[in-house]
């Protein structure tokens, strides 16, 4: 596409692949190398790609990525992750799901994002809602103090984490959480029990080893063999903390056909997701428990 | 002969279990029931059961050591074993619950004290150790009668506080409306001592049958007490319930329902009540019949099955009902369930762990001085 002053700019389409590639690139070399991966501190930043200016009509995905690298530039304390959700246009794919299963590669029983749906009125009068929910991160989390080894505990920047190493799989905190966001892995593969390997059918031995190669929640590659954690532990969502601190938005909210999904750092005034959130049609699940809930929804 | 029946049945227990353990040990928690909706099950609702058999037990221990209340006297030994195996099979069941049973060490080592299951960790630990002490100088009690007073109190403490924390453990999670009552650290105790009491009536009704005044005066007054007990019992449930039920908030009545009328409404209407309360209330103001010493047993092991079942009642529903009632069809999975039975392999866990607690009482009863005839008179004051 070229501009009016004749320079090529970068589209939005290309923006993202070459960003997509390049982080895949860092995500994937450390375990395939065999080297442990970094812990997910923002000690240092990513490079990050060049944006290009604001535009009226641009995609709102590229904006909410020019906020989170201004945010990025902030320290940890001073960022506030908070996530919008549009319910009106949510139209209950469930692609946020399922690209949070791949992203975190998640196992059977586990699910970060399920979209409820509820169907109101009587026919002929009748409307369905779809109500994504992700956990959500609260300002007081009414997990963490449960927790008997600290192994949950809420982030500066607002984000409610798991340290898997600690967990010792109690499963308190998963009755402790009032949304129902906490899932526990209990070591199911989606292969197991599926036909061995046949000619022409990839079978359970080639199909398996997509399951067994690492995922990188926290930052860390985690191949899934043998019972080691996060096997035996409690799951959730972190709101893709392993992108954010490498410049990408969260799994979810890249997938949304809809575009009914928004993120950000609600301590920025000049963010989306601040300007949302100030609107008068905004509402949060279960305030009256006083979990105060950083996910927004629109209605 | 009755003898020979028991251990048969405990040795054949304890093998059925040795095959749920062997699974729970190679292949995890892939064979059990519970998910990530009803994230706990049997085990711990057993755990409830037995630990909470344990305190009361205990404090039956009390009333000799402590408080020297006459009738309980030569019996605060065979209280402090029967306490004491209880609550190593309440351990045991809540141990192999854990995701990661190896790292318990952690809640020791990095405990956090704002969570009450932290505190009841190291509340159950010390308690346990109480009672292991106080059941080596047992053995000498003249030498050792100030130490098991003094222990004894602090047992005493211990025992209320945990029973009344397992009851605040569900009751602080203002998530589950079923538990957030002010009612269960209050009412937990209660239980604990009624389910002590009825394992006591069962033990001196099934064994030491040697008939004599003290042994029938302490059978009736045992039966008095589990008497008062199971009435205090039949008000918290009837308080809890119908205060839910009149209230109307969906969330508070739904677990109710669920209990009472749900896929398992004989659990709570054969199991819980009928034989775990009306039946045991009636032998017990029958004339003379709660005296004798097998309706006595019978009486004791149908209030015990109707507290396992009243545990089950209490941790179940309120995780099998949720007001998020859309998640059902959200995502699909066998482990992203509100319906939950235990599995085969969580049921000869259970039926292991209490075998080898029965197991452990039959031998020790056979071969250990624990009981009150072991036990010489204490010297007139």
């Amino acid at each position: 596409m070229t501009g009016s002053a004749g320079k090529v700019d970068l589209d939005r389409r290309e923006v993202l692949a070459k960003l997509a590639s390049a982080v895949f690139a860092g995500l994937v070399a450390p375990a395939v190398l065999g080297e442990s991966a970094a812990p997910a501190e923002a000690a240092t930043l990513p490079e990050l790609p060049v944006l290009p200016p604001p535009q009226p009509e641009e995609d709102p995905l590229v904006r909410m990525m020019r906020d989170l690298q201004r945010a990025l530039q902030k320290p940890v304390e001073q960022r506030r992750w908070v996530m919008v959700i549009d319910l009106c246009k949510c139209v209950g794919c469930h692609a946020c799901t399922i690209s949070c299963v791949v992203e975190n590669k998640l196992p059977p029983g586990v699910v970060y994002r399920p979209v409820p749906e509820e169907e109101l009125g009587t026919y002929p009068h009748v409307v369905r809602r779809f109500i994504p929910r992700p956990c959500m991160q609260c300002d007081r989390p009414p997990c963490v103090p449960v927790c008997p080894v600290n192994a949950t505990w809420k982030r500066p920047d607002g984000i409610v984490v798991m340290d898997y190493e600690q967990c010792i799989g109690c499963r308190y905190c998963i009755t402790a959480c009032p949304y129902g966001a906490r899932t526990f892995d209990f070591g199911d593969r989606y292969t197991k029990g599926t036909p061995g390997a046949r000619p022409f059918l990839l079978g359970e031995e080639g199909a398996a080893v997509h399951e067994t190669i690492p995922m990188f929640e926290y930052g860390q590659p985690r191949p899934r063999r043998d019972e080691s954690s996060p096997i035996g532990n409690t799951r959730k969502c972190h709101f893709c903390l392993h992108r954010i601190e490498r410049g990408l938005l969260p799994q979810c909210v890249v997938t949304c056909i809809g575009r009914a999904t928004f993120f950000g750092d609600a301590n920025d005034p000049e963010s989306l997701v601040a300007e949302l959130i100030a609107r008068p049609n905004v509402m949060r699940l279960k305030e009256e428990l006083g979990t105060e809930p950083k996910v927004y929804y629109l209605l | 002969m009755m003898r020979r029946v028991l251990y048969g049945v405990a040795i054949l227990a304890v093998l059925f279990g040795l095959w749920g353990i062997y699974d729970r040990a190679a292949f995890g928690h892939h064979n059990a029931a519970y998910g990530s909706y009803v994230v706990w099950g049997l085990w711990v609702a057993l755990y409830l059961f037995f630990n909470g058999i344990a305190t009361g037990t205990f404090v039956f221990a009390t009333l000799e050591y402590l408080f020297r209340v006459p009738i309980f006297a030569r019996t605060g030994r065979l209280s402090l074993f029967l306490a004491l195996i209880t609550l190593g099979a309440g351990l045991l069941h809540i141990w192999l619950d854990l995701g990661r049973p190896e790292r318990i060490w952690k809640a020791y080592l990095q405990p956090n004290f704002n969570s009450v299951m932290a505190q009841i960790v190291w509340g159950y630990t010390l308690f346990g150790l109480i009672i292991l002490a106080m059941l080596a100088m047992s053995f000498r009690p003249q030498r050792y009668a100030g130490w098991l007073r003094i222990l004894s109190a602090i047992g005493l403490f211990l025992a209320l506080f945990l029973s009344g924390g397992v009851g605040a453990l569900l009751g602080v999670q203002a998530a589950r409306p079923f538990w957030h009552v002010g009612l269960f650290p209050v009412q937990f105790p209660f239980f604990s001592l009624a389910s002590g009491a009825a394992l006591l009536l069962l033990v001196y009704g099934l064994f030491d049958r040697a008939a004599n005044e003290h042994r029938a005066q302490l059978l009736r007054t045992l039966a008095i007490l589990t008497l008062v007990l199971q009435l205090i019992k039949l008000y918290f449930l009837w308080a809890d319930y119908s205060q839910s039920l009149y209230g109307g908030m969906p969330q508070n009545v739904a677990p109710v329902q669920e209990v009472l009328f749900g896929r398992y409404w004989w659990a709570f209407w054969i199991l819980q009540l009928f034989l775990g309360s009306l039946v045991p209330i009636v032998i017990l103001l029958w004339p003379g019949l709660s005296t004798k010493p097998a309706w006595a047993a019978l009486t004791g092991f149908l209030i015990l099955v109707g507290f396992a079942a009243a545990r089950a009642n209490i941790v179940f529903p309120a995780l099998a009902v949720s007001d998020l009632k859309q998640l059902i069809g959200a995502f699909h999975g066998a482990r992203l369930q509100f319906h939950y039975f235990p599995s085969p392999m969580e049921w000869a866990v259970s039926i292991g762990i209490s075998g080898l607690a029965g197991l452990a009482f039959l031998i020790a009863y056979d071969r250990l001085p624990i009981t009150p005839k072991h036990v010489p008179e204490a010297p007139a004051r």
